[in-house]
């Protein structure tokens, strides 16, 4: 693919309620950090433009909601994504045991074609607070098992480490996509000029 | 009313495939099914046994060529001047992606393609429509994508999802719905608009094309006005350059938006909405002028799953009427060029090219001019050869002409509104009177000077139809040719 070719990744960030989910995109978004909670109902979208190696990106940042009432909306949300954002709060070890439950339920719903290789991103954060449930062994640990999944540790108050983990979900997205360059231009598309045979096109176009 | 038994302009065989416009149009169907439908209604055509060549070609899709998209306008997106336009239109991957804004660049909307997919699943994606004061929000589920109209023209739900349905078919005529669906189940996460290079702007030209034209909102086709003699010779000079040709399916001749010639090869028909698609691709694309060109097209309601090969040439420097030759073939381009030299020949020696280009200059006369004085303009479709007629425009319309067809659409509405569709009405404001007629084998829209009488409007319409119906073999195609 030629360098100038526009290139834009859906991300979607996934987590308990109250982990950072929407601080952590603010801050890297906006570059603001506010302490109070609102929390997000539905889902907010933001968009931000990033340059990886001399190519423009453009992220299309999913925020989904958390709390669990949300859920059903959330699902919808998650096909076609080009990688999964999963945060916990360093200090909340809940967060923390619902990482797999989170992972599962997006490989479900969002059904990549190779669940193995999509690209996660997890991020431990608020280490801004005390005290620390979660040290970072243990989650390196959980990454490891998960096909060595990059871990961040990130505080959306201090913007530690926000703008290098989102720098690494764009680069990891982007190398899924690389991987596959368009298979799209060999089918043979055939028209039939006969009228015993059926085509194959009829059926489906219905269904629309 | 008028005194004649058969509607004007309607002819023993049919050159288009008649439909109603706005109801057969949420379907594409394949070329089989459509020759079926097409044989079912056009009582006329004839009903021979299916032993058409049986002709089975593998086609393989040329490379899209690599055309740069024209860089949109940098950070209008959050500018009044955006918020204010009048329609906007999106398309929409069903994972969210963006892939088609009117206006403004689709990278720096992608929220805003977000917050539209949200609306969309929440309803558990049937929404169909959103009426917020004076803006109308219409959603299309065409799988794999979803369009969504936003628009302050006060034009309705069915007609907006009928321009909506243009632009789907529009992206299909490029890649064909096979291969968009295809593209889509073995990635959901595609990015379309890698495949979709320079076509942004063929959409952004359909869109203008479709609020410009009335063509659209009729589901018809305009024809050049020719005398029928000098039709049917262009019409047989082609057939008879193109016959050795296997598997050539359509040759259309155009100009100026109008359609000159039309010949298909035996038991095919053209859908007028395909021929809309024909008529976008030679008024967008200008490079099409100075050279010919070898193009793979997909003709949705002919067939979507596969490409036609369009050999597309204008006739010559002396005469700009276009012609394209449209084959299942892919490696045909020279028979093609040869029989495309050969009409333009034939048609310099009998001074056909000469009276193209008289009746291109001309164009129509305004209905004035024609000795209708209380009438501003009008259009005639007939139904059953899905061809229509308006005159030239005059004022108070020259300057606005999108206006009229505002007019036009709200008075369509009017006719085909699905709950409660009328067969006549005059409506009079302080601007103009519009007198609408729906009948079984034509429909008439027109547009008189405010302060006429009902009378003197019926009175006028009826001379009128009269006087279409002395024309109907130069304004209409009636004449139809085969292969």
């Amino acid at each position: 693919m030629a360098s100038n070719k526009k290139v834009l990744l859906k991300v979607i960030i996934l987590g308990d309620s109250s982990v950072g989910k929407t601080s952590l995109m603010n801050q890297y978004v906006n570059r603001k950090f506010s302490n109070q909670y609102k929390a997000t109902i539905g889902a907010d979208f933001l968009t931000k433009e990033v340059t990886i190696d001399d190519r423009t990106v453009t992220m299309q940042i999913w925020d989904t909601a958390g709390q669990e009432r949300f859920q059903s909306l959330g699902v919808a949300f998650y096909r076609g994504a080009d990688c999964c954002v999963l945060v916990f709060d360093v200090t909340a070890p809940n967060t923390f045991k619902s990482l797999d439950s989170w992972r599962d339920e997006f490989l479900i719903q969002a059904a990549p074609r190779e669940p193995d290789n999509f690209p996660f991103v997890l991020l431990g954060n608020k280490v801004d607070l005390e005290p620390r449930a979660i040290s970072a062994k243990r989650a390196q640990q959980w990454c490891q098992a998960k096909n060595n999944m990059p871990y961040f540790e990130t505080s959306a108050k201090e913007g530690l480490n926000v703008e290098q983990a989102f720098l690494a979900i764009a680069k990891n997205a982007l190398a899924q996509q690389n991987q596959s360059v368009d298979l799209y231009n060999e089918f043979p598309d055939q028209i039939k000029l006969t009228n015993t045979q059926k085509s194959n096109g009829g059926g489906d176009s219905c269904a629309c | 009313m008028a005194d004649f038994d058969v509607e004007p302009g309607a002819a023993r065989d049919n050159v288009l495939v008649a439909s109603e416009s706005f109801e057969n149009f949420e379907q594409m169907s394949s070329s089989l099914e459509e020759i079926m439908s097409v044989n079912a209604i056009s009582t006329a055509a004839e009903i021979e046994d299916d032993t058409t060549t049986n002709t089975q070609e593998d086609i393989t899709h040329n490379q899209e060529n690599g055309s740069e998209i024209n860089e949109k306008q940098e950070d209008v997106e959050n500018s009044l001047d955006w918020t204010n336009k009048r329609k906007h239109i999106f398309v929409i991957s069903t994972a969210g992606k963006p892939i088609y804004s009117r206006y403004g660049n689709e990278d720096k909307l992608a929220w805003l393609f977000g917050v539209m997919l949200g609306l969309f699943r929440y309803s558990r994606d049937s929404i169909k429509s959103i009426h917020a004061g004076d803006t109308t929000y219409v959603f299309l589920s065409k799988k794999p994508l979803i369009l969504v109209a936003v628009s302050k023209t006060g034009e309705c739900v069915n007609q907006l999802t009928l321009q909506l349905n243009y632009v789907f078919n529009q992206i299909v005529s490029m890649l064909t719905l096979k291969r968009l669906t295809k593209i889509y189940d073995e990635k959901a996460n595609y990015d379309l608009r890698r495949l979709l290079t320079g076509v942004d702007r063929l959409i952004d030209h359909l869109l203008d094309f479709s609020e410009n034209e009335p063509a659209f909102t009729l589901g018809a086709i305009q024809c050049l006005p020719l005398a029928i003699s000098e039709r049917d010779s262009i019409s047989k000079i082609i057939k008879d350059a193109c016959s050795k040709i296997r598997n050539l399916v359509f040759a259309i001749l155009l100009g100026n938006n109008r359609l000159i010639s039309l010949v298909q090869m035996k038991k095919y028909h053209l859908h007028p909405a395909d021929l809309h698609l024909i008529f976008n691709l030679v008024q967008a694309t200008e490079s099409l002028k100075y050279s010919e060109s070898w193009t793979p097209l997909c003709l949705p309601r002919f067939d979507n799953s596969g490409y036609l090969y369009a050999h597309v040439s204008y006739l010559a420097d002396d005469c700009q009427a276009c012609l394209l030759l449209l084959t299942v073939e892919k490696d045909v381009f020279f028979p093609l060029s040869e029989a495309k030299q050969k009409i333009v020949e034939k048609l310099r020696m009998g001074n056909n090219l000469e009276h193209i280009n008289t009746s291109l200059a001309a164009l129509e006369e305004s209905a004035l001019a024609t000795g209708f004085p209380e009438l501003r303009h009008y259009l005639y479709k007939c139904k059953s050869t899905v061809q229509f007629y308006q005159p030239a425009l005059c004022p108070p319309y020259t300057k606005n002409k999108v206006r009229l067809i505002e007019l036009y659409k709200r008075a369509h509405q009017k006719m085909h509104c699905p709950t409660r569709p009328l067969k006549l009405s005059f409506e009079r404001s302080s601007d103009e009177a519009v007198f609408s007629w729906d009948t079984k084998g034509f429909e008439l829209y027109a547009v008189f000077e405010p302060l006429i009488d009902t009378a003197s409007a019926i009175n006028c319409v009826s001379k009128l139809l009269n006087w279409i119906k002395k024309r109907e073999d130069k304004l209409f195609h009636l004449n139809a040719y085969t292969f």
